[in-house]
């Protein structure tokens, strides 16, 4: 006989089960289980991992869930499973995902279902109720209550009827605790009573006995108590998954304290049930079949082919006007053949019909991806980019090799993704979409806090300790002391004190732990009408249902889902856009302010149509070249502004392998040296082979898309595009790598090749395969790319509004105030009457010609200091949205007193806007000094209820009541920075560091703007503010941290290698000012870096190195410089990099 | 009842049943079926360090109450709960029942 565990929670049971369905399944099947049941809590969170594991293991998957059971005001009475009928052709598990839908459907937030929903749900008969150890009468048996547990029990059978299992649970726990041998029998005895069947269980969280320390740490973290305090935990460690032989052993228990036969009974009902209970994945679960929305909801009346075919040649006269018309027929067969044999023109149709939405909301939309290379894509309106103009290849997207729907990423503005996730939920009907939800997994830092807790380590170091993790997961901890020097102190502390080591064994026990589920931040899921019986959901954040299911649980539920991804640089283009049109509102006026010399994509009104503007405009390339990127899409971050100066773009397709170009896995593998030498001729292109030249010419020869993979293997194999593809994705396997390589080496060699190209050839595929990037994806951002640096150069106030207002960049808002500076862009000060809720371009009248500004601009644009940036109210510090909107429908106010009567400000609110100066245009004769020093001293912010004007009177003339005494007192300017960083996060007034200045005046300090004229290898000090910090991974695994600091000149990006980092220890992350020796590093004809050598803390004064510190002897001297080409290739092969890349998530091969 | 935390003997069978004792010297044999349970233990409070794949008996150790009799001389019944933690694969005695030990 065999046995089956119905009752099983994985750790996808958040905070509660600690073993992954996968882990679950193989140990069943090792135990010779046929079946095994996921009943997680209160969700389907696991049940897709639990069924593909199944599946793989060959044993037959159980699907059920564990729900709390309310009474009426929300209270948990006790807990249930409910397991879904197989074989049922889904109704059973139609049935499941309704009751757990039901459930998380609760007025009060406490997921769980009230009796008579039970009793409602049990009607069908496709659902079986399993009352066990958590059910109440199991609790009321546990204090005694016998009587109670009894009638309890009727009442159970009077509701549920047939469909009730008493479930029987034993731990061995001690005598009178939960779970006890004494407490199941006497279930089972009063289940006998009543004739209910039973069933045996194990109620498991674990895999095996070793979970049980983790089960008791996730009960602290669930309870909010520290284990010592910790009143229901479980009652000792025997929950994991039994094999059959202990099962039976514990039966035997139970029938020696009971009837010997009731044992034999409840075990053949187990096995019963689960028989019952068993799934077909493909008939219950519609297991990988696609389901799209009926056809009359994306408005269709014919056969979707025949409405996708017309569409799509409807299209080609207006978009493809230039394009020939045998290439445009040539590729739209390819294209169409293929998406009708899938069978996939109804998701295409579903698709255009989203964006079509988005699109007549206004908003801006941008397909992102391999969807760019389909020009089926471009003619319905989804991608704006045209495949034929960039060589995309279709097959990268979609080929007839492909079973699944390919994914179509859609970009639309930030700002307005949640109303465009109304309008679809709208538009299809709420039964049909749903949002997509993701697992949230312990991670490093919240594993500490969590198992700090429970081990009752003091907050305060627990804090500390989090603090320092940067970065690396909690598995890795143990090896992280050892290596990172910012982490020694720590170290040192651990060997010290025995508790520090079992929270760091607790940590790692929490890491990648499923915490809780959350919305998805781009996936919607459409479907059709029988949406809610195939995907269980429950409220999201933003109040639209979301479903159970993650992305990895997709495909293999036939649910579609679209990445509908708000990007912040589409808001900041839109916003951009309107504010050109409403400070230059008609085509001449528009056109005159960006220096235009082509108007025809400027409308009447001043709109810009950015899909028209072309791809060649010289003034854009020059403000790229100039690396004063700041702000613009993929290519402001410090390393992709070295990138650039190298690399001089002089066309769009040199921003599309800019871009390609910048990933960890050509940085790494030392493809950009090569690419960039060939492309400024200093070494001829090389080929492997003249056949590689038409794939490879456009990046002399080098390696770097997907696209161009495809056609080397195409070329040598001859396998066609779409089996290229399919190669390409097995490529850095290291299972399915040898039969591809096997395969091109037969092939290869047929067609004729010499084994020493195939071998060449073959070292770059396995090599470049894993980590080279989707020519598509690339010229899908490379758009926005150029329309940022396009609108940066011709109309760089309303550009540099838009970034503040929508702020989409890596940098913080106050390096932006830098920019605007090196842009010939005035800052205005907030202002009561002047500023409002937006950053808003103005035009300046006080008007005073500024140097020429460091950022390029276009040629006849706007001269810089006519227009400038009004700074917004919103981003005050402690100011509610609500102050703001009443602030501003008050505008305009004569004086202080105004302000008091009518803007309904907080006394706070008050206060920090005298501070900030708002209030200045208002004052005569008197000082922000005394307007901060009158706030101060006020007690309201409103005005006495004697100045309000009564029901039918006029106001009074406010102006008299206000006294503020003019004390002649002025603020000092440093004073006046640190009030704006404190209340706004920015130094608008003048930069942060001018204040340190003082104490660095004995060292000789370098500014960002000398560094460009310096020599290579200067010894230099310099000091800013850090704006960013990066780590990526390095080939032969050793750490460089690179962070940039801004001084007001400009920005210093330095690079620390292992020996800086060991001198600098902790303050390499937490520190914010910063003092860096360092060593220049030519890097282009426009960009120089530092190679630091130490770094100091400027808040420590007493630490600063000393006047004449760049004489000193004992200063460190560059001792170390890895070199990035063949030294390094002898510590780590491409291979093992490939692996390294795929291992922490860096692998492109998806994209 | 007293409370002990000595060192014991325990033989099992196969099945994992204890089968003899030897305590102080004497050999006992159990008169009646043994009773087993699982008793939670604090390893927060006892434990140094608690890495992944420890194992088993580091949340419980196992208790067992037996019915003794000494092989030889006195026919007297002794009730002795005994644990055996699987960490360190011991047998500790935990306590002696007195009152059932003087019923007998």
């Amino acid at each position: 006989m065999s046995f089956t565990h119905l009752n099983v929670s994985s750790s996808y049971s958040a905070h509660y089960g600690v073993s992954h369905p996968r882990t679950l399944a193989q140990a069943a099947k090792a135990q010779g289980a046929p079946m095994l049941a996921l009943t997680d809590r209160d969700g389907l969170y696991g049940t897709v991992k639990h069924v593909a594991a199944c599946m793989t293991e060959g044993i037959a998957p159980i699907l059920g869930v564990n729900l709390a059971v309310l009474d009426d005001n929300g209270a948990t009475l006790g807990r249930i499973v409910l397991l879904a009928q197989g074989h049922s052709n889904g109704l059973g598990y139609a049935a499941l995902c309704r009751a757990i839908s039901l459930a998380h459907n609760t007025a009060h937030g406490v997921p769980g279902l009230s009796a008579n929903q039970l009793d409602q749900l049990s009607k069908s008969g496709n659902l079986m109720l399993l009352l066990g150890g958590e059910s109440d009468v199991a609790r009321a048996i546990l204090k005694g209550n016998y009587a109670k547990a009894r009638g309890l029990l009727v009442e159970w059978k009077k509701r549920v009827g047939k469909m009730l299992r008493v479930e029987i649970t034993t731990h061995l726990s001690a005598p009178g605790s939960r779970h006890s041998l004494g407490e199941a029998s006497r279930l089972l005895r009063y289940a006998y009573e009543r004739q209910i069947k039973a069933v045996l269980s194990n109620a498991v969280r674990y895999v095996d006995p070793d979970g049980a320390v983790t089960a008791d740490i996730l009960d602290s973290a669930r309870a909010l108590h520290s284990l010592k305090n910790l009143d229901f935990c479980q009652p000792n460690g025997q929950g994991w998954l039994k094999t059959p032989h202990e099962m039976f052993q514990l039966a035997t228990e139970i029938g020696q304290a009971t009837e010997r036969s009731w044992a034999h009974q409840m075990l053949r009902e187990t096995e019963a049930v689960a028989h019952w209970a068993a799934i077909d994945p493909v008939t219950d679960l519609g297991w990988k079949s696609p389901v799209i929305p009926e056809a009359r909801v994306i408005g269709l009346y014919r056969p979707a082919m025949q409405e996708l075919t017309d569409r799509v040649y409807g299209a080609v006269p207006t978009l493809l006007r230039n394009e020939a018309p045998n290439v445009v027929e040539e590729r739209l067969a390819l294209e169409l053949g293929v998406i009708e044999r899938l069978d996939f023109a109804g998701y295409f149709l579903t698709v255009a019909e989203t964006v079509n939405l988005i699109t007549e909301m206004g908003v801006r939309v941008a397909a992102r991806g391999s969807g760019a290379s389909s020009l089926v894509n471009y003619l319905l309106g989804i991608s704006q980019v045209n495949p034929l103009a960039h060589d995309l290849v279709f097959e990268r997207f979609l080929s007839d090799t492909r079973t699944t729907l390919p994914d179509i990423d859609i970009d639309v503005e930030s700002a307005r993704r949640h109303e465009i996730y109304h309008k679809i939920f709208s538009s299809f009907g709420e039964e049909r979409v749903s949002l997509m939800s993701m697992q949230n997994a312990y991670r490093a830092r919240g594993a500490v806090r969590d198992a700090g807790a429970a081990l009752g380590v003091e907050q305060e170091q627990v804090d500390e300790i989090a603090k320092q993790l940067w970065r690396f997961s909690a598995s890795s901890f143990r090896e992280a002391l050892v290596e990172k020097p910012e982490l020694a102190a720590l170290a040192q502390r651990i060997t010290d004190d025995t508790q520090l080591d079992i929270l760091i064994d607790a940590t790692e026990r929490l890491d990648r732990l499923p915490r809780h589920i959350s919305m998805h931040p781009c996936g919607v899921i459409l479907s059709d009408a029988s949406l809610l019986d195939r995907t269980p959901v429950q409220p999201s954040g933003i109040g639209l249902q979301m479903s159970q299911f993650d992305k990895h649980d997709m495909d293999l539920m036939g649910l579609i889902k679209l990445d509908v991804l708000g990007v912040r640089m589409q808001s900041a283009i839109a916003y951009t856009l309107e504010e050109i049109a409403r400070m230059h509102p008609s085509k001449e006026q528009a056109s005159r302010a960006g220096g235009h010399t082509n108007d025809s994509y400027i409308d009447a009104s001043g709109a810009i149509d950015l899909a028209k503007v072309p791809l060649d405009d010289e003034p854009t390339f020059d403000l790229i070249r100039s690396t004063h990127t700041l702000g613009c899409f993929q290519i402001e971050s410090p390393g992709q502004r070295e990138l650039v100066g190298k690399l001089a773009p002089r066309e769009f397709n040199d921003l599309i392998i800019d871009i390609s170009l910048f990933r960890p896995g050509p940085m790494q593998s030392n493809m950009v040296k090569p690419y960039l030498e060939h492309r400024h001729g200093f070494a001829p292109a090389q080929y492997l082979h003249p056949d590689l030249i038409p794939a490879l010419a456009e990046t002399h020869g080098v390696t770097v898309f997907h696209e161009q993979v495809l056609r080397m293997l195409d070329v040598l194999t001859g396998c066609g595009l779409g089996m290229a593809d399919v190669y390409r994705r097995l490529l850095g396997n290291p299972e399915k790598e040898p039969a591809v390589e096997r395969y091109v080496r037969t092939e290869a060699t047929k067609r004729g090749y010499s084994q020493e190209t195939i071998d060449q050839v073959w070292e770059v595929l396995s090599g470049f395969g894993s980590f080279g990037f989707c020519k598509a994806h690339g010229a899908a951002f490379a758009v926005p790319t150029y329309h940022s640096a396009w609108l940066k150069a011709h109309h760089p106030e309303a550009f540099l509004a838009g970034i503040w207002e929508h702020d989409p960049g890596m940098y913080p808002k106050r390096l932006l105030v830098s920019e605007a500076r090196r842009m010939g862009v005035p800052i205005l000060p907030l202002d009561i009457n002047r500023s409002n809720g937006h950053y808003r371009v103005e035009r300046v009248f006080e008007y005073a010609p500024a140097k020429v500004p460091m950022v390029p601009r276009a040629v006849g644009s706007q001269r810089p200091g006519r227009y400038g940036i009004r700074l917004a109210f919103r981003d005050i510090h402690q100011m509610s949205e609500r102050e703001v909107q009443r602030l501003v429908t008050g505008q305009p106010y004569e004086h202080l007193a105004d302000v008091r009567a009518r803007a309904g400000l907080s006394r706070r609110t008050y206060q920090n806007l005298a501070a900030l100066g708002v209030f200045d245009s208002l004052l005569a004769g008197t000082s922000r000094a005394d307007t901060i020093a009158h706030t101060q001293s006020m007690v309201h912010s409103s005005l006495p209820a004697k100045y309000r004007p009564g029901p039918g009177q006029l106001a009074l003339d406010l102006g008299q009541i206000e006294h503020i005494k003019a004390t002649g007192t002025q603020l000092d300017p440093a004073e006046v920075v640190r009030t704006e960083l404190d209340l706004m996060h920015l130094d608008a007034s003048e930069h942060l560091m001018t204040s340190y200045r003082r104490r660095l005046s004995h060292l000789p300090i370098t500014q960002a703007a000398e560094l460009l004229h310096l020599r290579n290898g200067t010894e230099v000090l310099v000091a800013g503010v850090r704006i960013a910090t990066q780590t990526p991974p390095m080939r032969g695994g050793k750490r460089v941290v690179f962070i940039s600091v801004d001084d007001g000149t400009g920005c210093i990006d330095a690079t620390f290698f292992d020996d800086t980092q060991q001198r600098t220890g902790p303050l390499l992350f937490s520190t914010r000012m910063l003092l860096i020796h360092g060593v220049t590093r030519r890097t282009g004809p426009r960009g120089i870096s530092l190679q630091a050598l130490n770094a100091w803390d400027l808040h420590q004064s007493e630490s600063l190195p000393v006047a004449g510190y760049l004489e000193e002897q004992g200063r460190p001297q560059i001792s170390y410089r890895p070199k990035f080409g063949e030294g390094a290739r002898k510590s780590e092969s491409v291979g093992e990099l490939a692996k390294r890349m795929e291992a922490e998530g860096l692998d492109q091969r998806g994209a | 009842m007293g409370m002990f935390t000595e060192s014991i003997e325990v033989a099992r069978a196969a099945n994992g049943m204890p089968l003899r004792v030897k305590w102080q010297g004497r050999d006992y044999r159990l008169v009646a079926e043994p009773q087993r349970w699982f008793e939670r233990r604090k390893w927060w409070d006892e434990n140094l360090r608690i890495p992944r794949g420890i194992g088993a008996g580091l949340a419980d150790y196992e208790m067992w109450r037996l019915q003794l009799v000494a092989v030889s001389g006195s026919k007297q019944e002794h009730t002795f709960d005994v644990s055996f933690d699987a960490q360190t694969e011991r047998w500790r005695l935990v306590r002696v029942h007195q009152e059932l030990a003087q019923s007998a």
